[in-house]
């Protein structure tokens, strides 16, 4: 929206105030300013000519000469306007004068003919981009030779203003509704908009609102006219606010939208079919051409002004090509009305065209607006068309005529208002509360004590001013916020919670962050089309929220797991490097992400081996009876607005999906290769041993980090958890999950909170760059669910006690956790006094035959181990070692 | 006789302090000391010797063999505290040690560095400054309800930001919360007031990305509610709150700006750092550096938290914590935030 200073200075003595001091007042007071530009400005010297001769260059067929009369002499200069004619005024620029444009005339030849200056169009003069023509002077009352800025008064100021800082304001879309605000700001009278005109009896036309979304229509009929262009005063002006000038009809209607702010309409007379003016709902099917030439398909949610025979204009859009103002026009029907926000803005946009009118009436315009633009374009028109006549009356239909809504009052109170704001009474008396509301044609009925009765003028109330509250805004940016003086809020101190999660994220982070030595990456709530195939995830809708209105198909999902996003982030960097390592063999990068993934609620109906898998151990709220200890127990570890917020979306009927924080890590090291064809590099054991216990080594740091007893990862494939085993084939939500090299995240009560993976070879062989890669999530608030570790503060022990080690042969198959595990509790069982089984580590024999060496730690509080006592342990522990592998062996084989 | 033991003694002592005091070297030192003094050193045999004298001479053998024993362990203490000396001093002197070998090469493997994300570093920064002003830290979802993210807040169904341009829907009626205003009316219900809290969190629109505009980005909401709010209190909190954000004084400065959830709403404005309020090109020559939207919560957003207007009051503004990153660290390209790449994130 552009404000012309020029022009809101013909109704508010702006005398003395400084343009650009103005541009800050006002965007403290009213709207924000974005740009100042000085319009017309740097013209001196260029002067008012008359063509008085044209002829045909002799060198040239596009050039003419053209004789120009400036008053005291006259010259002749070469001009290849089209439109140069004889008889024509237009601005004549001397040798020596430089444009704002940038154009410097000279004292020259052109084609072989002397030009001693030129002859401008808009472009030149720096007013338009139009460079088509000459910028025609005709009419222009001064003598040839006149300095240009003399004769027209072409000279303004244009503010740009934001328009997302006015769209609650629909009286701020015409330059006469920003005068107003300024006369109000800078405490001067505004003088009253020109609508006196001579009316016309009788109905212009026969005119009939079949619908409520057309609150008025004012409607009048102009006879006598002659189309004409409009003087060049007002086609600048029009210039310089955006509008491109047409004709002097065409243009009166555009110069009192952009005064009053309400658009307008001018249908030739001859083409109003019928006689007749329907404002309805498009009928479904029905076509339009617009001004444009384009046609419009309709549907019953669009309003269209329709004719005796069918759609004329959509309505508060845009007009009808068919009834268009021609050179020929001579009779026109005016169409002044208000149309309901909400449908032209609908309209507007399922067709594409954002005009200027559809913009203005977006905005909920005041129906009291229609009629006095009516009339402002009547006297306007009569002034540019000296032959015309109005010759109707001004029809005014609609449920507003019928009806006017009541005026809207606000009650209140000068205390009340005051006190929103933090100022005394001395500081703003209520008689100053009074002359501001009422500078802003606010009606004010001040009551003794203070109380107010606020009468909201028509141009506020249709969206903007509701509440005392709105008055408290009036009030505030007259007085000027920058008065207000600071108050420090009185409210009482409270601990100040933090949710549990929060807590342990930030722990979390320092813990990865600097023991670990990963970094932190925050990534996209959706996950990629292509990295999701490359995972196998197949069946994309499953289980998921999906986007009706995606960026890209690509990402029309949202997240239901932190891997897929982390995985391609690793691959990245392994493609590119880290920025501080080449990307060879070897290059690291270890990353996690602390985010929330979606799991729709109605997700339930997957069967729940899937659903295990996919919510890790998240506790089935939904299903469970509210007076299941586990929910409750899993509810009590929640803040007190996340418990709500569960609660919420368990009883809503429409519930949020839940939203769980997870832990994602994915690390990889980068293999060699690294040629086409090398991506199927097999990774030595070694490589993902490592690459695996890097995974699993953050993930119990995490832990440890939240005072936790540390997890125990048990493999999935060891045969002894076989009904958490997912589903037989590879699935969409665990394809990327190695079926062997994996393990389930557990706490000590056994429950799954996460899970820890290689990725399948398949998904790894998918990857762009050679590399071994692990991934671990898990859940976060059932991570904080678990008991902490218990500690407690012993004295070291007495005895020192002591170890033996074995080396046992071991199965394929077979995990070292489930020996250790299984030999701890054979010692225990049998009385022995081992204290723990601990892995040392594993040799595999150029056959593939492999051996474990294990150390068993022994201890009796009181006193020390006899070698008698440590032998027979190791005996027990050899037979229990050999006998564990051998029913790992049996029990995986079966 | 008593000459001839006597001279023994002597001879002894003398051969045994001389070859300490030559001693080249501490093990060299060590083997003398043993030679000397061992169980069956030369010394020490001597000592044993008194058995074999004359009892007459006993005693003055014993005091004589006694005092030599003494005499060859001072030598050979004072030679090794020379010895000893000696290696301080040469270790002292030996300037070929380099201490600026990285750590990595002296310990045989990378030295690994993590990095936190400088978004999750900046919200932990602010998120401090709050909790230490009393400011609750609440976490809200991502997926939205419809009346919270919109209804709740003032802003009906006509409303452009409802539009499908603005906001991502899902499939099913919910959508990806626009911001985290979305939180007032969940903080409304889950706390008694008077209160004072800050939400900060992943926010989504739906637009074209580019180096300043990002679908997926995070703001920090913060809502105050008490007896009584005015503008005056308002001034004051963001005074203090953005001033113990940015590390400086602040001055701020409130013009008008539309909010439906806020009445008066404001478009907050810092003054410059850079030229310090005379204009620069920073500031588009205003002085003023447009930071933060607030306002005084409007009554209907109050209704539909549970809490009656006539009793209750209250503050919100809406900070964008990616642009507070980008300001903070010359970021070009807001899309660099999300992007997962190293070479970007190893800075922080």
């Amino acid at each position: 929206m552009i404000v012309s200073w020029k022009w809101i200075s013909q109704w508010v003595d702006t005398q003395g105030v400084d343009p650009l001091e103005f541009a800050k007042r006002f965007t403290c007071t009213v709207a924000e300013i974005d740009g100042v530009h000085h319009w017309g400005h740097g013209l001196q010297g260029v002067l008012v000519g008359d063509v008085i001769g044209v002829a045909p260059h002799p060198n040239a067929d596009k050039l003419r000469l053209a004789t120009v009369d400036l008053g005291e002499r006259q010259v002749q200069v070469v001009c290849g306007a089209p439109d140069l004619r004889l008889g024509m005024r237009v601005p004549f620029v001397p040798p020596g004068v430089k444009l704002p444009s940038g154009i410097e005339v000279r004292d020259g030849e052109v084609r072989g003919i002397k030009s001693p200056g030129m002859l401008a169009s808009e472009a030149d003069l720096g007013l338009s981009d139009d460079h088509s023509g000459l910028l025609s002077l005709d009419g222009v009352q001064a003598p040839a030779g006149t300095e240009l800025t003399q004769a027209v008064d072409i000279e303004d100021v244009l503010y740009e203003v934001d328009n997302k800082s006015i769209t609650h304001r629909p009286d701020l879309w015409g330059q006469y509704g920003v005068a107003r605000e300024v006369a109000a700001m800078l405490n001067k009278p505004l003088q009253p908009l020109d609508t006196h005109v001579n009316l016309g009896t009788g109905a212009p036309v026969d005119v009939a609102v079949e619908t409520p979304l057309c609150p008025r229509y004012c409607c009048a009929r102009v006879a006598g006219l002659t189309t004409a262009p409009s003087p060049v005063g007002l086609r600048l002006l029009l210039r310089r606010l955006g509008v491109r000038p047409i004709s002097n009809v065409v243009d009166a209607t555009n110069l009192v939208m952009l005064e009053t702010g309400n658009p307008l309409h001018a249908f030739d007379a001859r083409y109003v079919r019928g006689g007749k003016i329907r404002v309805r709902a498009a009928l479904p099917g029905e076509v339009v051409r617009t001004l444009d030439g384009q046609d419009r398909s309709l549907v019953p949610a669009d309003l269209v002004i329709a004719d005796g025979e069918g759609p004329v204009a959509l309505a508060g859009v845009m007009g009808g090509g068919d009834s268009e103002i021609r050179d020929d026009t001579r009779e026109i029907i005016l169409e002044a009305a208000a149309f309901d926000a909400a449908t032209v803005r609908k309209t507007a946009m399922r067709v594409g065209l954002r005009t200027e009118s559809s913009a203005r009436f977006e905005k909920a315009l005041d129906p009291e607006l229609a009629h006095t633009a009516a009339l402002r374009f009547l006297r306007t028109l009569l002034d540019l068309c000296p032959g015309a006549h109005v010759a109707s009356d001004l029809l005014d239909a609609g449920d507003f005529a019928r009806q006017r809504p009541p005026t809207r009052v606000i009650v209140s109170h000068c205390d009340y208002l005051r006190s929103r704001l933090g100022v005394s009474k001395t500081e703003m008396p209520d008689a100053w509360i009074v002359h501001c509301l009422k500078g802003l044609e606010f009606g004010v009925d001040p009551q003794p004590g203070g109380e107010l009765a606020v009468r909201v003028p028509t141009f506020r109330a249709t969206k903007d001013i509701h509440h005392a509250e709105d008055l408290v805004e009036e009030l505030g940016r007259h007085y000027g916020y920058h008065r207000i003086a600071s108050q420090a809020p009185l409210i009482p101190s409270r601990p100040a919670y933090t949710p549990g999660t929060r807590l342990a994220e930030r722990k979390i982070r320092a813990a990865l962050t600097l023991q670990q030595g990963l970094c932190e990456v925050l990534l996209y709530g959706f996950d990629h089309d292509g990295q999701r195939q490359r995972l196998g995830l197949a069946e994309p809708g499953l289980g998921r929220m999906a986007l009706r209105n995606a960026i890209s198909r690509e990402q029309g999902l949202l997240r239901r797991n932190l891997a897929p996003n982390l995985i391609a982030a690793v691959e990245q960097n392994l493609l590119r490097g880290d920025g501080k390592e080449a990307p060879r063999e070897g290059l690291f990068v270890g990353l996690f992400e602390l985010g929330r993934v979606f799991v729709p609620v109605a997700g339930r109906e997957l069967p729940q081996a899937e659903r295990d898998a996919l919510d890790l151990g998240l506790p089935d709220l939904a299903s469970e009876p509210e007076s299941d200890p586990l929910r409750q127990a899993w509810l009590s570890r929640l803040g007190p607005e996340m418990q709500s917020a569960v609660q919420g979306v368990l009883a809503a009927d429409n519930p949020l999906p839940l939203q769980p924080i997870r832990l994602g890590v994915a690390v990889g090291e980068r293999l060699g290769g690294g040629a086409e064809g090398a991506k199927r590099t097999r990774p030595q054991k070694a490589v993902s041993q490592r690459v695996l216990a890097e995974a699993v080594a953050a993930v119990q740091s995490a832990v440890r980090a939240l005072g936790k007893a540390e997890l125990t990862v048990s493999a999935a494939a060891d045969g002894t958890d076989p009904e958490q085993l997912p589903a037989a084939a590879p699935d969409w939500a665990t394809s990327w999950r190695h079926p062997q090299r994996c393990g389930w995240l557990r706490g000590a009560d056994g429950a799954v909170i996460g899970h820890v993976t290689l990725l399948h070879p398949d998904v790894r062989h998918a990857l762009d760059v050679p590399a071994e890669v692990a991934v671990a999530e898990l859940n976060l608030e059932a991570l904080l669910a678990l008991p902490d570790a218990a500690v407690s503060g012993q004295a070291p022990a007495r005895h020192p006690g002591a170890s033996v080690d074995l080396t046992v042969p071991v199965a394929a198959g077979v995990r070292q956790a489930a020996v250790c595990t299984a030999v701890l509790a054979d010692l225990q069982a049998a009385n022995l006094p081992a204290v723990a089984v601990r892995y040392l580590y594993e040799y595999e024999a150029p056959g593939g035959a492999r051996s474990l060496t294990l150390r068993v730690d022994c201890r009796i509080s009181e006193r020390s181990l006899t070698s008698a006592e440590l032998e027979a342990v190791l005996a027990a522990a050899r037979l229990s070692a050999e006998r564990h592998s051998w029913e790992g062996t049996r029990r995986s084989a079966s | 006789m008593a000459v001839a033991w006597q001279d023994e003694l002597d001879a002894v002592r003398d051969r045994w302090v001389a070859a300490a005091a030559q001693a080249p070297d501490l093990a060299g030192l060590r083997s003398l000391e043993v030679e000397a003094l061992g169980k069956q050193g030369e010394v020490t045999l001597l000592v044993r010797k008194v058995g074999s004298i004359p009892p007459e001479d006993r005693r003055a053998y014993g005091a004589a063999a006694a005092a030599v024993k003494g005499q060859v362990e001072q030598a050979i203490e004072a030679r090794r505290q020379g010895l000893e000396r000696a290696e301080v001093e040469a270790e002292l002197a030996d300037n070929s040690f380099d201490e600026t070998v990285p750590a990595h090469a002296a310990l045989g493997r990378a030295a690994r560095l993590g990095h936190s994300h400088p978004l999750s570093q900046v919200q932990a920064e602010v998120e401090a400054v709050f909790t230490s002003m009393g400011f609750h830290v609440l976490d809200y979802p991502e997926v939205e309800s419809e009346f919270d993210n919109f209804e709740a807040l003032n802003i009906p169904a006509w409303h452009p930001a409802r539009e499908m341009q603005d906001t991502f829907w899902l499939e099913g009626g919910h959508l990806l919360r626009t911001h985290t205003s979305s939180g007032q009316v969940r903080a409304m219900h889950a706390f008694r007031p008077p209160f004072r809290a800050i939400f900060p969190g992943k926010v989504y629109r739906y637009e074209a990305t580019d180096a300043s505009h990002e679908h997926t980005f995070h703001q920090l909401e913060g809502l105050l509610i008490d007896r009584h709010v005015s503008v005056g209190h308002l001034l004051d909190s963001m005074r203090t709150l953005l001033s113990a954000i940015l590390k400086r004084d602040v001055e701020v400065r409130l013009r008008p700006g539309y909010f439906p959830f806020v009445e008066p709403g404001f478009e907050l404005d810092v003054q410059c750092q850079l030229c310090g309020g005379s204009g620069c090109s920073a500031c588009k020559q205003s002085g003023w550096l447009e930071l933060l939207p607030c306002g005084l919560v409007h009554p209907q957003v109050l209704r539909a938290g549970g809490l009656n207007p006539a009793e209750w009051q209250g503050w919100a503004f809406g900070l964008g914590l990616s642009r507070l990153v980008m300001m903070r660290y010359q970021v070009p390209d807001v899309r660099l935030l999300l992007s997962g790449d190293l070479r970007w994130l190893s800075q922080f």
